[in-house]
C-alpha cells in the first residue's frame, strides 16, 4: 500500500543494499560505514525539528526509517537516536548534539548527578547501554528523575553484548561532566514508554521480515518432491506466524499513532505494543527456525541476523513481564469496572 | 508481507465514539433495571426478543443499510462500536444477531426488491430473526459436499429435501438462508450447482429438532426439510452461484468483534478480581491478555474500516477469526492458572460462573463459522502457498 513514507523507505533501502549485515564481534561492534551513509543522506535527524538541529519531518518518517533498518538487521543506533534520545533531549530543553554523531539512550538507575558550576558531574556506572563503545553521546534517564546528556569521548565502555552481538555494555561515569535537566515522574515514565515503543517498532519490522523469509523459503525448498509450503502442516505454521505478525503490526501502529497525537494513554499503548510484540517472538522465531530446518541454525544463513535480534529486543526496554504489570495496573486505574472503558480508550 | 493479509489502519471515528457512549449509557440503565444479566457468549445463547426490539427502536440494528429499507445509513465503524459494547456487556443479542450481521447484508446484495422491502425493515426493528443453513450432518468444513437438494416443480416452485445442522436458534427464528444443491454434484467442479434459497421456517414439511450443547443449553438445532415447497421467487441471487454468494457472506460472518469477545465477560470478572487482590501473577496475566485484546481490536477495526471502503476482506477476516477465537479460549486457561477458583454454573461467585460458562462453550469458538484449520488454509492461500 502506498504511503507518504514510501520515498524515505526507498532511500533507506537503496543505502542498505551497499551494507550487508555481518556477524557483530567485540572488534566490529557496529556498522560505522552504514551510519555515515545514513548521516550523509540526512536520515539521522529525521523527525527531529530543524530548529533544534534535526532534519525535520514527521514521527511517521522516523518510524519508517527505523522499521526499514530493523528489517535490514542494520547495526546502527538509529532507533535510539530518532525515537528516544533525540526527542528526549529536545523535550528537556538540552542542546541536541550534531545528528551526524550517534546518540544513544539508557536507563541509568545507578548513576547520580551533582552540580559542578553551571553543569553537573556524574558518578556511578550505567549498565546495559545500547551501542556502548559506538555511540558518541548518551541521553541517560537518572533516578530523581532527570535526563543527563553526556559526551562519551574518552569514556570507557565495558564489553557486553545482547544475543545478536549488539553492544550493550556499561559506561563508567565517575567524574564525567554532563548537562542535566530534572524531569517529572510522568515525563520519565513516557520516556521509558518511548524506549519500549522504539523496540516494539523494531520487533514488528523484524517479525514481518522473518515471516517473509520463511514463506519464501517454504516455496523454494523441496522435500518429498514438492515445496515445503505445499504441506498442510507447514501451511498451518506459516498461517499461525502470519496471525502473530498482523496482530503485532496492528497494535504497534496504533501505539505510534498514540505517540504522534500526544495521547494521555501513550504509556499504556506502548506497554501493549511491547507485550504483544514480545509474545509474538515466541511463536514467530520458533516456527521460522522449524520451517528453515538445520540451515537456519547456522551463521551461514541470514535468518539468525533477525531471530537473534528478536530474542534480544523483546527483553530490552522492559520485558513482557515488566510491561504487562504496567498495562494491567493502568487499565485498572479506575477500579475493576473500569477495564472495558480503558481498553476502548487506550488505542 | 503479502498485501492480501494487510489492511490500512482504521481512522478514528468521532461518530463511533459518540454512539458508543450512548450504548454504554443504555446498557448501564438496563443492567440497573435488571432486564438482563451478563453472560458469556451471549451472541449464541442470549435470546431476548424484547431486548432486540429495544435495540431496533434506538436504531442500533441494520445500522449501515439504506434508510428506505429501515436502515440508518451509518458507517461500519459505528456499527462496530455498538456491537462491541453489547458483547462486552454480555447482553442478550442472539435473537437478531445473524439477521443483523449477515442475512440482512446478504439480502441487500442478492435479494429481490420485494424481499428487501418486506424483510429488511423487520430485521432493523428487531422483530425478524434468521438462521444460517450451511452445515449438514455429513458436511461440516467440506461445505461443497452438501446434499440438501432443491428441484423445480411444474409450477416453478422449489421442492427442498435434506437437513441442516448447528442452526443456531432455528426454534426462535423466522427465516433461513439455506445453501442447497440445485444441480447434481459434478466432481470436476465441486463448487458448481449450488444456490441459496430464502426459506420461511414456518412452511409445512420443516421440522426443527433441538441439539443440546455441553451446558444443556438449547441453541443448536437440526432443521429437516421434507418435500418443502418454497415459492420460486425465493431463490436468493443467481441459480448456481451459491458458492460465490456464501463466500461473500463469510466476510461478514467472520469479521466482527464477536470473534474475540465471546469470553470478554470472563475477562471483565477477572479484571474485578485482580483489582481487589493486586496479585502480581494475576496482574501479569491480565496485562498479557489485555495486550492481545487491544491488538485484536485494532485488527477488527481495520476490517470495519475496509467494509466502509466497500471491500470484502475475506482473507484478513479469516486471519482475525483464527487469532481472535484462539484468544477467546486462551482467556479461560490463563485465568485459571493464576486464580484458585472452581468453575461452577451455580456458584455465587461471578468469576466461577463466568469461568464455567466459558469452559462449557469453549469448544465451539474455534469451530463455528469455519474451523481454525480451514481459516489457516485461507491465510496460507493469502500468503501465496496454495
Amino acid at each position: 500500500m502506498a504511503s507518504d513514507q514510501d520515498l524515505v523507505v526507498e532511500t533507506v533501502r537503496d543505502i542498505l543494499t551497499g551494507f550487508e549485515p555481518f556477524v557483530l564481534t567485540a572488534e566490529r561492534r557496529w556498522d560505522s560505514g552504514l551510519w555515515s551513509a545514513l548521516a550523509d543522506a540526512g536520515l539521522t535527524g529525521v523527525g527531529l525539528p530543524e530548529s533544534a538541529g534535526g532534519s525535520g519531518g514527521e514521527l511517521a518518517d522516523a518510524v519508517a526509517i527505523v522499521r526499514t533498518l530493523a528489517a535490514g538487521s542494520a547495526a546502527v543506533p538509529v532507533a535510539e537516536q530518532l525515537l528516544v534520545a533525540g526527542p528526549a533531549v529536545i523535550a528537556a530543553g538540552l542542546p541536541l548534539p550534531p545528528v551526524e554523531e550517534p546518540l544513544t539512550f539508557a536507563v541509568a538507575d545507578a548513576v547520580t548527578a551533582s552540580p559542578a558550576g553551571e553543569a553537573f558531574t556524574l558518578s556511578g556506572t550505567a549498565s546495559d547501554v545500547p551501542w556502548a563503545g559506538a555511540a558518541r553521546h548518551a541521553a541517560l534517564l537518572l533516578p530523581g528523575p532527570a535526563l543527563a546528556l553526556v559526551d562519551l569521548s574518552g569514556v570507557a565502555a565495558g564489553a557486553a553484548f545482547n544475543l545478536a552481538g549488539e553492544p550493550r555494555g556499561s559506561l563508567a561515569l565517575d567524574g564525567v561532566p554532563a548537562l542535566v535537566q530534572p524531569l517529572t515522574e510522568g515525563q520519565a515514565s513516557e520516556l521509558r514508554a518511548g524506549y519500549a515503543l522504539a523496540r516494539s517498532v523494531q520487533l514488528a519490522a523484524a517479525l514481518e521480515r522473518v515471516l517473509d523469509w520463511t514463506v519464501q523459503y517454504a516455496g523454494e525448498r523441496h522435500q518429498f518432491g514438492r515445496p515445503l509450503g505445499k504441506f498442510q502442516a507447514i501451511q498451518m505454521e506459516l498461517a499461525e506466524m502470519a496471525g502473530e505478525v498482523v496482530a503485532v503490526t496492528a497494535v504497534v501502529d496504533a501505539a505510534v499513532q498514540a505517540l504522534a497525537h500526544d495521547s494521555a494513554d501513550v504509556v499504556l499503548a506502548a506497554a501493549a505494543a511491547k507485550v504483544r510484540a514480545g509474545a509474538a517472538v515466541e511463536v514467530v522465531a520458533r516456527l521460522a527456525h522449524q520451517v528453515h530446518g538445520a540451515i537456519g541454525f547456522t551463521q551461514e544463513h541470514k535468518l539468525h541476523h533477525l531471530t537473534r535480534r528478536l530474542w534480544s529486543w523483546r527483553d530490552e526496554a522492559g520485558s513482557e513481564l515488566v510491561w504487562s504489570k504496567v498495562l494491567a495496573k493502568g487499565l485498572l486505574a479506575d477500579g475493576g469496572d473500569g477495564l472495558w472503558p480503558a481498553l476502548t480508550r487506550v488505542v | 508481507m503479502s498485501n492480501s493479509l494487510t489492511l490500512a489502519p482504521a481512522p478514528r471515528s468521532d461518530a463511533a465514539e459518540q454512539v458508543r457512549a450512548e450504548v454504554r449509557e443504555f446498557l448501564a440503565a438496563e443492567l440497573a433495571a435488571g432486564t438482563f444479566r451478563t453472560h458469556v457468549d451471549t451472541w449464541l445463547s442470549g435470546v431476548d426478543p424484547e431486548f432486540s426490539r429495544k435495540l431496533g427502536e434506538r436504531g442500533w440494528l441494520g445500522m449501515t443499510w439504506p434508510k428506505k429499507y429501515g436502515g440508518h445509513e451509518r458507517t461500519a465503524m459505528e456499527r462496530y462500536a455498538v456491537t462491541e459494547e453489547l458483547l462486552a456487556a454480555g447482553a442478550p443479542v442472539a435473537a437478531h444477531w445473524i439477521a443483523d450481521r449477515q442475512s440482512g447484508p446478504n439480502l441487500l446484495r442478492y435479494g429481490t426488491e420485494k424481499q428487501r422491502e418486506e424483510i429488511l425493515p423487520r430485521i432493523a426493528r428487531g422483530e425478524c430473526y434468521f438462521v444460517i443453513g450451511m452445515s449438514e450432518p455429513d458436511s461440516g468444513s467440506d461445505l461443497a459436499s452438501i446434499r440438501t437438494k432443491a428441484t423445480r416443480n411444474e409450477s416453478g416452485d422449489w421442492v427442498v429435501n435434506g437437513a441442516k445442522v448447528w442452526t443456531s436458534n432455528a426454534h426462535e427464528s423466522h427465516y433461513g438462508i439455506v445453501l442447497v444443491r440445485t444441480s447434481p454434484a459434478d466432481p470436476a467442479s465441486r463448487h458448481a450447482g449450488l444456490s441459496q434459497l430464502l426459506i420461511d421456517l414456518s412452511l409445512p414439511g420443516i421440522t426443527v429438532n433441538p441439539i443440546r450443547i455441553l451446558d444443556g443449553g438449547h441453541h443448536f438445532n437440526e432443521v429437516v426439510f421434507e418435500d418443502v415447497v418454497v415459492p420460486g421467487d425465493m431463490l436468493l441471487g443467481t441459480e448456481g452461484d451459491g458458492w460465490h454468494q456464501v463466500t461473500a457472506e463469510l466476510a461478514f460472518e467472520r469479521s466482527g468483534p464477536e470473534r474475540f469477545l465471546s469470553t470478554y465477560p470472563l475477562l471483565a470478572e477477572f479484571g474485578r478480581r485482580v483489582a481487589d487482590t493486586g496479585d502480581s501473577a494475576q496482574l501479569v496475566a491480565l496485562g498479557r491478555l489485555s495486550a492481545r485484546a487491544l491488538a485484536l481490536r485494532q485488527m477488527s477495526l481495520r476490517i470495519a474500516a475496509a467494509l466502509d471502503r466497500g471491500e470484502l476482506p475475506n482473507i484478513p477476516a479469516a486471519l482475525v477469526k483464527d487469532v481472535g477465537t484462539t484468544f477467546e479460549a486462551d482467556v479461560i486457561d490463563e485465568v485459571r492458572r493464576v486464580v484458585d477458583v472452581t468453575p461452577s454454573l451455580d456458584s455465587p461467585d461471578p468469576l466461577a460462573r463466568a469461568l464455567a460458562e466459558a469452559q462449557l462453550h469453549q469448544p465451539g469458538f474455534t469451530l463455528r463459522g469455519g474451523t481454525n484449520e480451514i481459516l489457516r488454509g485461507i491465510v496460507a492461500r493469502g500468503l501465496g502457498l496454495r
